[in-house]
């Protein structure tokens, strides 16, 4: 019995290796879109952009929200859904450099009410002064 | 009929035609034309297009913000791309509208710089006339002190205007007193006209020695608050009644004398003191001449004692 059933026994595992090969490699065929690394790669510069601009001290909401899209980006990727992947990239990338354009704008604008206050002060201080001299 | 009731088939026929394109029209007006968020996308970079103040300062990026609108309001069965189109619209939106506000910052800081400098300057000027106006009131101080130094100085001086006026008065008078040849005595100056103005037993003046008495005049008009009292006095030859009688002659001339020249008589006594008091010898001639004279004694001025 054992002589007998021998042979069969290897030909059934050398066909169901053989399948499950043409499977794999089928399954590869068809999840083949690369993953968005362009994107992700313009993501990570805009994020290390806004970092720069010391974004988390002004722009702190939108630099959350562009690492949590790049995270959810990365997750993507390892979930081979690489269109999620890049929209999640590029919303990343668009969410980082709304991050630096904020910050900068933010810095502008206390740049001027730094200037229009020490004005403020010397017109008062001149006001105070003309006002206590007799 | 059968024409009417052909008419009534066709009729039906377009009416049921039309209602199947109205239905096929109406479905395709219902079917979304643009993604949901497009139009609210649409409309914020509209504001931001209209805003005078930042519609020009980020050209580029309201550029591709607009781009980006026209992407997320084209028609699109997939609502996942659909909202993800939105969702970078938005945000290419968020991002021009922050460029254009940080350009326009920098650009309103050239007008901030310049009212900073002027301030800075109306400050600067403000100290300046400060400082000025505290100089000119130090000044002005200084200037009332000055005054009143002034004052003071000006008081002293006459203070020593005084003084020296008193002292220059005290001079000339010592020199008047010493022009006179008078003696300074208790009673006051005494001054002796000797008897070279009278010839013997006579008491009319010698013409031409009147100038002793002339600078009499001349004092007493200086001092008129001086009265002048005037003796006469003799010798021992003769009776004294005579010698008395003689004297008061002899006092009363010079007395006239002074009259005539201006001098208040009520400033003037004249009295005969006859052979009394005699200043030298009556045993010699030239003892005898030296008692025949007329003393005038001008008093010390009533406020001598000042």
């Amino acid at each position: 019995m054992n002589a007998t059933s021998q042979p069969h026994r290897g030909s059934r595992v050398r066909i169901a290796a053989g399948l499950t090969g043409v499977l794999m490699l089928a399954a590869s065929c068809a999840s083949t879109p690369p993953a968005p690394t362009a994107s992700l790669q313009a993501a990570q510069l805009a994020i290390s952009n806004a970092e720069r601009t010391d974004a988390s001290r002004y722009a702190p909401g939108e630099l959350g929200e562009a690492r949590t899209k790049l995270a959810s980006a990365d997750t993507a990727v390892k979930e081979q859904r690489m269109i999620m992947a890049e929209r999640f990239a590029e919303e990343s990338r668009a969410e980082a450099e709304l991050a630096s354009a904020r910050t900068a704008a933010v810095k502008a604008k206390a740049v001027n009410d730094e200037m229009t206050r020490s004005t403020d002060t010397l017109v008062e201080e001149m006001q105070r002064g003309s006002g206590d001299k007799p | 009929m059968n024409t009417v009731n052909d008419s009534g088939v066709n009729l039906c026929r377009t009416l049921i035609a039309t209602a199947v394109a109205s239905v096929l029209l109406a479905a395709c007006a219902a079917a979304p034309l643009k993604p949901d968020g497009a139009a609210e996308a649409r409309n914020k970079l509209m504001q931001l297009q209209s805003d005078p103040n930042l519609a020009g300062r980020a050209p580029l990026a309201i550029k591709e913000a607009d781009a980006a609108v026209r992407t997320a309001e084209q028609p699109q069965a997939d609502q996942e791309l659909a909202a993800y189109r939105v969702y970078l619209a938005d945000r290419k939106i968020d991002t021009a509208r922050a460029q254009a506000e940080t350009r326009l910052a920098e650009d309103q800081r050239a007008a901030l710089s310049a009212q900073r400098e002027s301030a800075r300057l109306d400050a600067r000027t403000h100290e300046a006339d400060t400082a000025r106006s505290q100089v000119a009131t130090a000044r002005a101080e200084g200037a009332q002190q000055k005054l009143a130094a002034d004052q003071a100085r000006s008081e002293s001086d006459a203070a020593y205007l005084a003084a020296a006026n008193s002292e220059q008065q005290a001079t000339e008078l010592q020199r008047q007193i010493e022009e006179l040849q008078a003696r300074v005595t208790d009673r006051g100056l005494v001054l002796t006209l000797g008897d070279v103005l009278f010839e013997s037993g006579r008491a009319d003046l010698k013409t031409g020695t009147a100038g002793n008495l002339n600078k009499l005049v001349f004092f007493l008009n200086k001092h008129p608050d001086r009265s002048v009292a005037i003796e006469g006095y003799t010798d021992s030859v003769g009776s004294e009644d005579y010698n008395q009688a003689l004297s008061q002659r002899r006092a009363d001339s010079v007395r006239s004398y002074l009259v005539r020249q201006g001098i208040g008589s009520g400033r003037l006594t004249a009295s005969g003191m006859g052979m009394i008091d005699p200043v030298a010898g009556n045993d010699s001639a030239a003892g005898r001449q030296q008692n025949r004279r007329v003393e005038v004694i001008v008093s010390n001025p009533p406020a001598a004692s000042r």
